[in-house]
């Protein structure tokens, strides 16, 4: 290999070089040793729940179509054509019987087999082995909470281990009652590395008053006072990093905040105590808490402004950003509504926040465009001196969120991801971190 | 289809949209709030699913759009752009709307219009940033005390994957 991971990201320090946003050869690095071999966001289940419903994606740059089967099983397939690779489903979701290949009339059942070959007596004088020519299977297909992921690699850990001490967070809205994404998605280009908003949303509480200067002076309420950064955000929160690259900041008691209808607030405060009672105080607290989160690698969400997020590479200065709306089962119709609006008022493509950071992204990206800046490098070692353990809060705690914690934990797997030749050396890597299940920390002072 | 408006009208709102458009331009948002959108509007860009024609799947039960706003939506945004604090219209874009193949219609109560045009909008920023958008609008006017107001405007939008980085200029 010719790229030196360890020169690009410097761990113990929090920096990373400016051209891990511009190369083309690390960027093919990324697509086979991240995109190839971590768990990738597919979709969530209640977008595909009856036999046939099918919703095709990305997994990095591979296009896949997740289906139902009949059998009420999710499977994931290449959405390829294995005759002569053409796409195969040419809907982005709907309900089918069969995927019919528009070349040459190819039909593939739910299952992937191979179920039709027009004219195959006069065409392969029976000489054709259908078996064998089924979709190529995406390997591992599996669901968290109705959160459906998909993973090229065999060898990879259950989705369930992958996500590890982030899972216990996320269960926070998933585990009492359940949550679900409204879509389809808003989808949209930006012309910006995959990781820049994958930073961002993990642990940047510290743009948000600067870059979103006017949204939040319009918006009014406890978060105006931020505009202009005239002062950092009521009760500041902390910013948590787990093992395998996840991690979120926490705004505490801010969920609803850019939320103008009170119902959204109402409901979470009366359901808080059960949520309390089922999963303990410290979740019942971040249960009203806003979370700027990131689950490794491209997948991004913000609980209290209630968007979710897949940042689909196109190369290394393009992708395409997914957006649905996040949303409690139990909530009524009405509220589900409600939260819509707000959610992609505020973060959609006419986002009055997400449309502020755009230009900033791509000015990350593309004053990357001559060598003496590439060579460069930034600045990501905010709070690396209180990067610490809690003893309720499992994965590395940082007891600010003006601070860089997540980032590096994201940019500390992303090396390890680069570097290992394979899953079992990820999990020896784990195995040798002090603190069990508070890896990530170990991880830190390693 | 309710009956075509005859040529004086239809010249009186082809003139309304002009106008509009040049408002647009001119970033005067607020004078084109005041002077020409109705109390009660609705101003939807809803967003669609490519699927097949024979498709089975019931439409999406909450369907997402990219401006689902009211009067006060509306303000709100016009208000974010007179802060001055938004980076990225500073230094400000260069916007441009061409309002085409107007139709004007009588609808179905008397004080009301039904609309239907082109638009295509050109934005340019910074050196060398420009992005096109062509679409529809299907408009309901409201004649008022003060002359005909946009009472509701369905943008039609035919990008999929919106092909700019954000949308958030008024169309």
């Amino acid at each position: 290999m010719s790229i030196d991971i360890r020169n690009l990201i410097d761990v113990r320090n929090g920096k990373q070089k400016k051209r891990i946003f511009w190369d083309e050869e690390l960027y093919q690095l990324e697509l086979d040793r991240i995109f190839g071999r971590c768990w990738l966001f597919l979709t969530h289940e209640s977008e595909i729940p009856k036999p046939g419903d099918f919703f095709c994606t990305y997994m990095g740059e591979e296009p896949v179509i997740v289906v139902r089967t009949r059998a009420g099983e999710l499977r994931g397939f290449l959405n390829t054509c294995t005759h002569r690779g053409n796409q195969l489903c040419q809907a982005e979701s709907g309900n089918t019987r069969a995927f019919t290949c528009s070349y040459h009339g190819w039909s593939f059942d739910l299952d992937g087999r191979l179920a039709a070959v027009p004219l195959e007596a006069d065409a392969y004088h029976h000489r054709i082995d259908k078996a064998a020519l089924g979709l190529r299977a995406v390997p591992r297909v599996e669901s968290f909470g109705g959160f459906v992921f998909g993973c090229f690699d065999p060898e990879a850990p259950p989705l369930r281990d992958y996500l590890g001490e982030m899972a216990w967070y996320l269960e926070t809205f998933t585990a009492c009652g359940g949550a679900e994404l409204l879509g389809p998605p808003l989808k949209s280009v930006l012309h910006c590395n995959w990781k820049i908003p994958c930073e961002n949303f993990i642990c940047d509480s510290y743009h948000i008053g600067w870059t979103h200067a006017a949204a939040l002076k319009v918006l009014g309420g406890p978060l105006a006072a931020m505009s202009g950064n005239s002062q950092a955000p009521p009760g500041i929160g902390a910013q948590v990093s787990t093992r395998h690259g996840h991690g979120f900041g926490i705004i505490w008691d801010a969920a609803p905040a850019l939320h103008r209808d009170p119902a959204f607030a109402d409901f979470l405060r009366a359901k808080q105590p059960r949520v309390a009672a089922q999963l303990g105080e410290t979740r019942g607290r971040l249960y009203t808490a806003h979370w700027d989160a990131g689950i490794f690698p491209n997948c991004s969400f913000l609980y209290g402004t209630q968007v979710w997020k897949m940042w689909h590479p196109r190369g290394p200065r393009e992708c395409e950003v997914w957006t649905w709306t996040l949303v409690e089962k139990e909530m009524s119709a009405e509220l589900k509504r409600k939260i819509q609006k707000e959610a992609l008022r505020t973060f959609g493509t006419a986002g009055t926040f997400e449309s502020d950071d755009g230009q900033n992204m791509y000015g990350c990206t593309y004053t990357n465009r001559g060598p003496f800046a590439r060579r460069g490098e930034m600045l990501g070692a905010m709070g690396l001196e209180r990067d610490a353990a809690h003893p309720e809060l499992p994965g590395l705690y940082n007891e600010s969120n003006y601070s860089e914690a997540a980032l590096r934990g994201f940019y500390r797997f992303y090396a390890e991801m680069l570097e290992a030749r394979g899953w079992d050396e990820v999990a020896a890597h784990t195995r040798s971190m002090a603190g069990g299940g508070h890896g990530a920390a170990g991880a830190a002072r390693d | 289809m309710a009956s075509p408006a005859g040529l004086e009208l239809y010249h009186q709102i082809q003139q309304l949209y002009f106008r509009e458009a040049r408002l647009f331009a001119e970033r005067r948002y607020r004078e084109w709030l005041e002077t020409f959108v109705d109390r009660e509007v609705h101003y939807w860009l809803p967003i669609f699913e490519e699927r097949y024609r024979a498709d089975r799947k019931p439409p999406p039960e909450f369907p997402p759009a990219i401006y689902d706003d009211n009067y006060r939506d509306l303000e709100e945004r016009i208000e974010r752009l007179e802060t001055n604090l938004v980076w990225m219209e500073d230094p400000p874009s260069r916007i441009r709307h061409l309002i085409t193949n107007l139709e004007v219609y009588q609808a179905d109560q008397p004080d009301q219009l039904e609309t239907f045009s082109n638009f295509l909008v050109s934005r340019n920023r910074r050196e060398r940033e420009q992005t096109i958008l062509v679409g529809a609008r299907e408009d309901r006017l409201r004649r008022g005390a003060n002359g005909w107001r946009l009472l509701r405007r369905k943008i039609v939008m035919p990008q999929r994957v919106v092909l700019d980085t954000n949308l958030y200029y008024l169309i």
